[in-house]
């Protein structure tokens, strides 16, 4: 039996990308308008209760105290309720978990989960990727964002014989959806050939095996089952979630293929939706490089352990496989505005769900999608929220 | 010229093991010379990679004379270490070398700094402890690794290197046995108090003449060692021990091949020359120079030194061709322009003093109900494996494994990339994450590897030390 006790009646976001033409504050009021213009019967924002704003480092590194009190007023809600959520690279999907329990407890009717997260106002060599310094300052010194995955791909490569041409489907795969999403940063395709013999960035990850630093914003607008079917007549419902979390450090994990963080939060998941991976007609996934999305077709329970990137480079997760995953075009396509990007990936799931994804629509057959997101120090929390349009 | 007063003396300490350790890199003198349009050139010099030091090169070399000895840290009572320069102008060398080498907080000693004659200053300074009775085994090491200044005469010669001496009362190895000293005064190889650069005198023949030659002649005569002496001679610009020798009829010396090598190796030089006559028995000594000083130390050599075959090899392994741009960058005397990436945590702010000597001793908490190491201990209240919260300490192995790993191809000064990062399986079962110490070409899952103390930065003048993972 499904959860279903709080619903999205609308979700949009702005096209993702460097965007040095606009503000952090400028941003979020993009995604909070194409959020209210998809309510199908149309929305008062004077609805919004509350608001919770998803920003794992405001203008990534130098303005973390952005977010949170900055956001209301620059979408013209000066005096809300508004709270920011910070929860690493599933900060979005967690404060669309928490937004939902809001509602669901009684204590709002309707709330605002809004991601937003400036990437490019720092050069690409004071980002993410490269800096290197975060964690402790000698056992994790020289520890850039792909260290904390690329590990993962030398051992699945070591002990499945994964290869790296399999690796580079996905990139493949998702660059081709991407192209498909006006709102993804890449709009461009590649080949396997290209994304094997990208410039080594960290090995045994290439260039194209990384997601891009991509500025973005994207917006869901939260209520009840019951006020729901005043704004639309098809309203997608929270059917489970799940969050768990894992020891920080690469030293300290049981294994290297896998993310036990993934695993745990998925089953809570699962089993709070009622469900199982097999009814999952879509999934959103975290793919900030190649290989993280081959261990999350594992631990989510798509594929057997091990056999992940065989079946990525037979093709079983393109938009017409046996499940779509990452339709959207996916953080290595659409990019990775890390406090935006859950949200992002909720909205392609709503899309998909009310069969409004255009092009790259897939075959709905149960009515459910899962959006997942795997991050912080050593991957040390995941983040699955199954929706579905299922009563 | 005054008179000078001889005090030829016995010392009642025997040298019972030794270790040695040599940098990565060796740069031709040629390359020198063409970057200052000067042509030619013989030999080559050891350098430092940016994450070598005079320290590093302390620890490995104590590290491999203790092994050699067949003791442990535990059973060294006093830590005597001799370098021109030590990593901090002020502040905790020696007791951040003495930390890596896990010595008991209790270890007597000091460093002695300052001259290319801190070396044997420092082997003496033991041996008088060992001979009073204040220590039982003195841990003794001279290490060097210079700045000099570019494009002074002083370059070409400056290497890199350490030597470690175990020192005990009553052992067996090489008796110390004769000892004499004279000091001039006089200036060669200098560095003023606000100067970063080690440069050498302007007039190499005054001080060849009136200098180099008198004192040197002067102790190696008070010494009268016997003519089939093996000699270790302090040749600071590659020249003067040949001549030294010649004049005074002491044979080829046997520091020869380590000069032709490494280098200058400056407060090493004496003691590193000499491990090449420490594999046989006979008469030994060795010449120190440096700072006005000059010291001819005489030795028996009963038995074979332990360790000294393998130290001869450290010292003469072959090392990584570089070119002269990139010795410039590991000596941190060429620096890209632009902000460096800081550690999220400055050095000597509260989480350094919290688990430094973890790090540094490479020590973990193992869970008393599970036996899971974790580390560093401080940050881990509860056991990662059971959720526990006795532990007793662990002295984590330097051997292991490799789990996994990757090699970071792209990094943002101050790294240097290629900057492998490597998953160790220890041998006692507990697990790290730490830098390779190489370019990581050489990785592969499963393969053995010696955990080694490196520099892994220097942050607002303060230099960092933790170890890394040696393919």
């Amino acid at each position: 039996m499904t959860w279903n006790r709080a619903s999205i009646v609308g979700a949009g976001l702005i096209k993702m990308g460097e965007l040095f033409d606009q503000s952090y504050e400028q941003m979020a009021r993009g995604a909070f308008d194409a959020a209210v213009a998809s309510v199908d019967n149309g929305f008062d924002t004077s609805d919004i209760d509350a608001v919770f704003v998803a920003t794992q480092r405001g203008t990534l590194w130098g303005q973390e105290g952005i977010g949170g009190n900055t956001v209301p007023s620059a979408i013209g809600l000066n005096g809300v309720a508004c709270t920011r959520i910070e929860n690493a690279c599933p900060s979005g999907s967690d404060a669309f978990r928490v937004g939902a329990m809001a509602v669901a407890s009684g204590a709002y009717d309707t709330v605002l989960v809004i991601g937003v997260e400036k990437m490019r106002d720092k050069s690409s060599e004071e980002g993410l990727l490269a800096r290197a310094a975060g964690g402790h300052p000698v056992y994790t010194r020289g520890e850039s964002a792909p260290v904390l995955f690329a590990p993962f791909a030398t051992r699945h490569m070591h002990d499945f014989g994964t290869t790296k041409e399999m690796l580079a489907s996905v990139a493949v795969k998702n660059h081709h959806n991407g192209c498909l999403d006006p709102y993804a940063h890449f709009q461009y395709e590649v080949t396997v050939e290209q994304v094997v013999e990208a410039a080594p960035v960290c090995s045994p990850l290439g260039l194209l095996d990384c997601c891009p630093q991509t500025d973005g914003a994207a917006a869901v607008i939260l209520t009840t089952p019951e006020k729901a079917r005043d704004h639309t007549a098809a309203p997608v419902h929270v059917a489970g979630f799940g969050v768990a979390t894992d020891h920080p450090y690469l030293h300290e994990k049981s294994g290297y293929v896998g993310l036990t963080a993934t695993v745990e939060a998925s089953g809570r998941a699962y089993e709070m939706a009622g469900i199982g991976p097999a009814d999952i007609d879509v999934a959103e996934v975290h793919d900030c490089f190649t290989i993280t999305e081959i261990l999350d077709i594992e631990d989510l329970g798509f594929f057997e352990k091990g056999k992940g990137g065989i079946a990525s480079a037979e093709g079983e997760t393109s938009l017409t496989g046996r499940i779509p995953v990452n339709p959207s075009g996916g953080l290595l396509a659409k990019g990775h505005p890390i406090g935006a990007t859950g949200i992002a990936q909720l909205t392609e799931c709503w899309w998909q769900l009310r069969g409004q994804a255009d092009e790259r629509q897939v075959k709905v057959h149960n009515g459910f999608a899962l959006q997942h997101n795997v991050g912080g120090r050593g991957s040390g929390v995941s983040v699955v929220n199954v929706l579905t349009t299922n009563e | 010229m005054a008179d000078r007063i001889l005090t030829p003396r016995g010392l009642d300490a025997e040298l019972v093991s030794v270790g040695a350790a040599a940098p990565a890199l060796r740069l031709a003198v040629s390359a020198i010379n063409s970057a200052w349009g000067r042509t030619g050139g013989r030999g080559q010099v050891a350098a430092c990679r940016s994450d070598e030091d005079t320290l590093t090169l302390a620890a490995s070399a104590a590290s491999r004379a203790l092994g050699a000895a067949g003791v442990g840290p535990g059973s060294i009572d006093g830590l005597w270490w001799g370098t021109s320069r030590l990593p901090f102008a002020e502040g905790p060398s020696w007791s951040t070398l003495a930390a890596s080498l896990r010595l008991d907080t209790s270890t007597d000693g000091t460093a002695i700094a300052g001259s290319p004659h801190s070396g044997v200053d420092a082997l003496l300074a033991a041996a008088d402890a060992v001979a009073a009775g204040r220590v039982r085994t003195a841990l003794v090491v001279a290490s060097e690794a210079l700045r000099p200044a570019l494009g002074s005469g002083h370059e070409t010669a400056a290497g890199a290197g350490a030597v470690a001496l175990v020192l005990r009362r009553d052992g067996a190895g090489a008796r110390l046995d004769s000892v004499a000293s004279r000091f001039e005064p006089l200036l060669d190889r200098y560095r003023g108090d606000d100067e970063t650069e080690t440069r050498d005198t302007y007039d190499s023949r005054l001080v060849r003449e009136e200098a180099f030659m008198p004192l040197a002649a002067d102790v190696i005569g008070a010494l009268g060692m016997h003519p089939d002496t093996r000699w270790s001679l302090a040749d600071p610009d590659g020249r003067l021990a040949k001549g030294l020798s010649r004049k005074l009829k002491l044979g080829d010396p046997v520091s020869a091949a380590v000069r032709t090598h490494l280098g200058d190796l400056g407060a090493a030089a004496p003691l590193a020359g000499l491990v090449a006559a420490l594999g046989e028995s006979g008469p030994a000594a060795l010449l120190a120079w440096g700072g006005g000083r000059a010291t001819a130390l005489g030795l028996a050599v009963d038995e074979p030194v332990p360790g000294a075959p393998e130290a001869l090899g450290d010292l003469l392994a072959e090392g990584m061709p570089a070119d002269y741009a990139r010795v410039l960058r590991s000596r941190g005397q060429l620096e890209a322009t632009g902000e460096s990436v800081e550690m999220a945590i400055p050095p000597g702010s509260a989480m350094f003093v919290r688990d430094l000597r973890e790090v540094l001793g490479l020590l973990g908490a193992r869970c008393v109900n599970c036996g899971v190491v974790n580390l560093p201990p401080s940050a881990h209240p509860s056991c990662p494996g059971c959720g526990g919260d006795k532990f007793d300490v662990a002295e984590l192995p330097h051997h292991g494994t490799v789990q996994t790993f990757v090699v970071n191809q792209t990094m943002p000064a101050p790294f240097e990339a290629p900057l492998p990062l490597v998953v160790v399986d220890l041998d006692d079962g507990s697990r790290v994450q730490l830098q390779g110490s190489d370019d990581g070409s050489a990785l592969e899952v499963g393969m053995p590897v010696e955990l080694v103390l490196r520099r892994y930065t220097i942050e607002r003048g303060v230099p960092v030390y933790g170890w890394k993972v040696a393919t």
